[in-house]
């Protein structure tokens, strides 16, 4: 029988969360945008499935700032604290599905060789509730990319609309189910995913003509006029996860803290010689299609894109990865 | 005139047509024309860009074409046959995309001397690079679609300062940090603006890092504010930084606070207006009252 609950009765749901302590995060209308943030008094959530956040939920898994340890001078002697991993539960709600299927991804990375117990502490302590999409827009792409609306993956339950005030709720995985044990009601109606959108390209044979992508950057040049060199990309995409690490504070009491960085910043790759091997916003372009569609691939099998779009919108210039692949792909 | 313009009035028709322009209803009096209109303008737009591209007076001219959500965004085109996808509507005449701001990038540099597409604000903001020899005039090519200067824009821009003034500063500091929380530093608008010109921009900088790279309430009140300070006097409130911030964060109300501070304090100086009055910062007057800097 499949499982219903209503919108009050998941407002409710998240407010005794709330009062018990447990961080919700779901999108927030914020002007004309809606962002994914934890939930803080007055904040109304916004669970709609038209709605494409700017932000993706990699945030919660992975901040934008994260302090690894302190330190302070104590006479001859320096003091090292490590900081404690985030260990405290958390509920992320209103997940594109695009977004959860990220977080397999991520896990990949940040437990294959050195286990980064930052990341995976937060992975173990979040329930993650996908909300089904209601149709695509012109920026994403899942089809290409070997997924779908119908993913379940890195999602602990999902929530698929019936109208506008009731949801159908599939569990996936024990977090999910104490999530939304004795919270649901039967019903016999079930809850719809949107249509999917059409396939853009072949990414097996991007995969294959990337092969030569050092050889042939024609691909990227003209990514690279259009290109700003922002770090908008990389910031809103759900798989994107460099980071930098460095000091804060004075000699005498600081910390050293992880920032994420962006592949697409000149930055990135200058060295202290002066030289920088990605000496052209071209090559910044390469190096962020060959990550996902070449370098990850090669290492993990899959690809390290979720087609989400989250980079198409966010870039005010409209580029974002799907142009380019698009480019590569003729 | 300090540059070269080209001003599309040839055809003895007002060709720039806004949707709230008091002047265009006088003009023609009726919406109906309007579409037409557009079209002559984009046109005449195209056959301009072709021609400056085939005399080669511009090796590349900067314009706009539409994204896959339709909404304007900045074309490069190098070849003749390619000024097809120029578009000109509504939206570009609405957009805050300054055009000027993609002249600065060394991949748009190699592509040879540009002819750019520009509203008042383009045009201010270019008047600003040459007071401050970032470039000559002739240097550019101006494909200008806004030959009557909207001062109306200048003053009503203020207007949205209202809703700070109302606030007490408690009132605005709990506005900003609310605001400033969403920055994650992807630096987006300073690379759309025209004027954030510096090859390694302070945050950048590492020996010593003055401002944290860390994107938290500190770093982002540094950020944000230091490079607000950087554009004091400059900013030319095109609003492309606030049109580019994914965070949704409105950066006009922190720049037109100090462009209207300096507009008070300085015997009503607005950046680029005139291309023949010196920049408020970065002028120095033997009569300055300051001392310390002699
Ligand atoms: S593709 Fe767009 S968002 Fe990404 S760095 Fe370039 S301009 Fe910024
Ligand atoms: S590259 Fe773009 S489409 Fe792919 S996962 Fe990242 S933001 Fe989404
Ligand atoms: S700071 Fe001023 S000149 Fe620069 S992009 Fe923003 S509004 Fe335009
Ligand atoms: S564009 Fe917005 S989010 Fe990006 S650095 Fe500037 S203020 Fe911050």
């Amino acid at each position: 029988m499949p499982q219903i609950i209503t919108r009050q009765q998941l407002l409710a749901l998240i407010d005794s969360l709330l009062e018990a302590g447990t961080k919700v995060a779901t999108p927030v209308a914020r002007g004309e945008k809606a962002f994914f943030q934890y939930l803080e008094k007055g904040d109304a959530p916004l669970i709609d499935p038209a709605v494409f956040p700017v932000n993706s939920t990699k945030e919660f898994f992975f901040p934008r700032h994260e302090i690894l340890y302190t330190f302070e001078r104590q006479g001859t002697e320096v003091l090292v604290t490590d900081a404690r991993p985030f260990v405290a539960p958390q509920v992320v709600l209103g997940a594109r599905p695009c977004d959860a299927a990220a977080l397999p991804l991520m896990d990949r990375v940040f437990g294959w060789d050195f286990q980064d117990r930052f990341y995976q502490s937060r992975r173990e302590n979040t329930t993650v509730v996908s909300l089904a999409c209601a149709a695509p827009d012109a920026g994403c792409f899942c089809t290409s990319v070997d997924l779908s609306p119908e993913t379940q993956a890195g999602a602990d339950a999902e929530l698929l609309p019936i109208d506008d005030d009731t949801f159908e709720v599939r569990v996936f995985t024990e977090k999910g189910r104490i999530l939304f044990g004795g919270k649901t009601s039967e019903s016999d109606k079930t809850g719809r995913t949107g249509a999917a959108p059409d396939r853009k390209f072949d990414a097996a044979q991007i995969r294959e003509r990337l092969q030569t992508a050092f050889e042939t950057p024609a691909f990227f040049s003209e990514a690279a006029v259009r290109c700003l060199g922002c770090g908008a990309c990389t910031y809103v995409c759900p798989t994107c996860h460099c980071f930098d690490m460095v000091d804060e504070g004075s000699v005498d009491k600081g910390r050293k803290v992880k920032n994420w960085d962006s592949c697409q910043f000149a930055l990135f790759t200058h060295h202290a010689s002066g030289h920088n091997p990605r000496h052209d916003q071209g090559e910044r372009q390469r190096q962020r299609v060959l990550h996902k569609f070449s370098i990850y691939p090669e290492k993990f099998g899959v690809l390290l894109c979720t087609g989400c779009g989250n980079c198409v919108r966010g870039c005010v210039d409209g580029l974002g990865i799907r142009p380019v692949l698009e480019e590569i792909a003729k | 005139m300090p540059f070269e313009v080209y001003t599309f009035r040839s055809s003895g028709k007002r060709l720039f047509a806004g949707k709230n322009t008091p002047h265009f209803h006088a003009v023609y009096g009726i919406i109906a024309h309007k579409q037409t209109i557009m079209q002559d303008i984009q046109t005449e737009m195209r056959n301009r860009a072709k021609e400056l591209l085939e005399s080669k007076q511009a090796g590349l001219v900067v314009g706009f074409t539409l994204d896959e959500y339709g909404k304007p965004t900045p074309a490069f085109i190098t070849d003749p046959d390619d000024v097809g996808r120029l578009v000109w509507n509504d939206d570009c005449v609405r957009s805050r995309h300054n055009l000027v701001g993609c002249l600065k990038r060394d991949e748009v540099r190699k592509l040879g001397k540009p002819a750019v597409v520009v509203n008042a604000a383009g045009k201010r903001a270019f008047n600003v690079l040459i007071a401050e020899s970032q470039r000559e005039p002739g240097d550019v090519v101006l494909i200008d679609m806004e030959p009557e200067p909207r001062d109306a824009r200048f003053d009503e821009r203020y207007a949205k300062l209202a809703m700070l003034d109302t606030m007490s500063r408690e009132e605005r500091f709990a506005f900003w940090k609310k605001e400033f929380t969403r920055c994650f530093k992807c630096y987006a608008c300073r690379q759309v603006c025209p004027l954030c010109y510096c090859t390694q921009c302070i945050v950048d900088k590492n020996r010593p890092q003055r401002i944290d790279t860390s994107a938290t309430l500190k770093g982002n009140f540094a950020w944000n504010i230091t490079r607000a300070f950087h554009l004091a006097g400059r900013c030319v409130g095109c609003g492309a930084c606030s049109a580019a911030c994914p965070a949704g964060i409105d950066l006009d109300l922190l720049n037109l606070s100090l462009a209207r501070a300096g507009e008070t304090h300085f015997d009503g100086y607005r950046a680029g207006e005139n291309p023949d009055t010196l920049p408020i910062i970065g002028t120095f007057s033997v009569e300055d009252k300051e001392t310390f800097i002699r």
